[in-house]
């Protein structure tokens, strides 16, 4: 199933979450795609959408700290977004995560 | 000493070349061609740019550009939508390893932003620097900026509003929830100022790029000597801007 989110947590930029995951929809949906919009920054930016690629594959539960990690490993640095960000908003749609 | 930079004043291009110069000219100091680089610059027509991880579709509403006559480019660089039209742009490019360069982006911003805010002080305006990416006078936002790291360079590029037509930007702009379209208009006019709003007369863009000039140069300690972009700048700024500013693949891969 496909799920479009937007969000703006205390100390994120604007953030559009767009999944594709396994079903039923919970903290164990498999992530099939994963793509984040928003005004962000995430440098060099051609390595974050490397990590939007690298996060298939992820459970929903885990993408928080998947995140964070990939981005770690990719050197990204990045203002405006983080794994607390993305789960802070997708938390408004799946409950439990 | 002061460091040595090149100051271009580029004058108003359309939208694709000038982000074909920015990027052709972080080339050229990429490759010790150049000094590390001021421009500033105009748009014509007006433009919206988006930054590099937003959705067009998303964020600006095409057809009323269309209508409009308005350019539509994805920059290179992150940050929010802007729509360019009184306004001076400026674009700085550094080496990283420059000693006015910062590892962190957060460091870098506050740094180079503080030739904006003391340029704005000689036009008379007190500003300070709003994390992440912001500068602000009278609470209210005067300058957005954005920056990339490409080729060992740092890029960054901002703008500086003469005035704002808030009316005119969100009849370009999406708005997230258009219920709150209203609300949302009254919000901006009231976050957004511009130089003519803090000094009630309008300055224009030539005395203001002088300004920043001064205020780049004192703040960052900068002894700036006017040239022309060479001409393997303009050369790579046409074909930039012409494969890929303005390609559909680019402005659209989001």
């Amino acid at each position: 199933m496909k799920i479009s989110v937007i969000g703006k947590p205390e100390g994120c930029k604007l953030l559009r979450i767009f999944l594709e995951v396994t079903e039923p929809l919970n903290r164990e949906s498999i992530i099939m795609s994963l793509n984040i919009h928003g005004d962000f920054f995430a440098i060099p930016e051609e390595q974050f959408e490397e990590v939007e690629q690298e996060l298939a594959g992820t459970r929903l539960g885990h993408l928080g700290e998947n995140f964070d990690m990939a981005v770690a490993d990719h050197r990204i640095q990045i203002e405006g977004i983080s794994g607390r960000c993305v789960m802070e908003i997708l938390r408004s749609v799946v409950h439990g995560i | 000493m002061a460091y040595e930079f090149r100051l271009l004043k580029t004058g108003f291009h359309n939208a694709f070349f000038n982000m074909g110069l920015d990027e052709a000219i972080l080339e050229s100091v990429a490759e010790e061609r150049v000094p590390p680089t001021l421009r500033f610059y105009g748009w014509e027509p007006h433009a919206i740019s988006i930054g590099y991880f937003q959705g067009i579709h998303e964020e600006v509403n095409l057809e009323a550009c269309r209508e409009k006559k308005v350019d539509v480019v994805r920059r290179i660089t992150g940050g929010g939508a802007v729509f360019h039209a009184a306004e001076v742009t400026y674009s700085i490019v550094i080496p990283e390893s420059h000693p006015l360069s910062r590892p962190s982006i957060l460091d870098s911003y506050r740094l180079l932003c503080s030739g904006i805010i003391e340029g704005l002080s000689r036009l008379g305006i007190e500003a300070e620097f709003a994390p992440i990416n912001d500068i602000i006078a009278g609470g209210r936002k005067i300058s957005g900026n954005a920056q990339t790291r490409k080729k060992n360079c740092i890029l960054q590029h901002g703008t500086i509003l003469l005035s704002v037509d808030v009316d005119t930007m969100f009849s370009l702009l999406k708005v997230p929830q258009e219920k709150a379209r209203g609300k949302l208009i009254q919000e901006v006019k009231a976050r957004v100022t511009s130089i003519e709003n803090l000094l009630g007369k309008s300055i224009g863009f030539d005395e203001t790029a002088r300004a920043l000039e001064q205020g780049f140069s004192s703040a960052l300690d900068l002894s700036l000597s006017e040239a022309e972009p060479t001409e393997a700048e303009t050369i790579a700024a046409a074909r930039i801007s012409a494969e890929k500013f303005s390609s559909p693949a680019w402005t659209f891969k989001r």
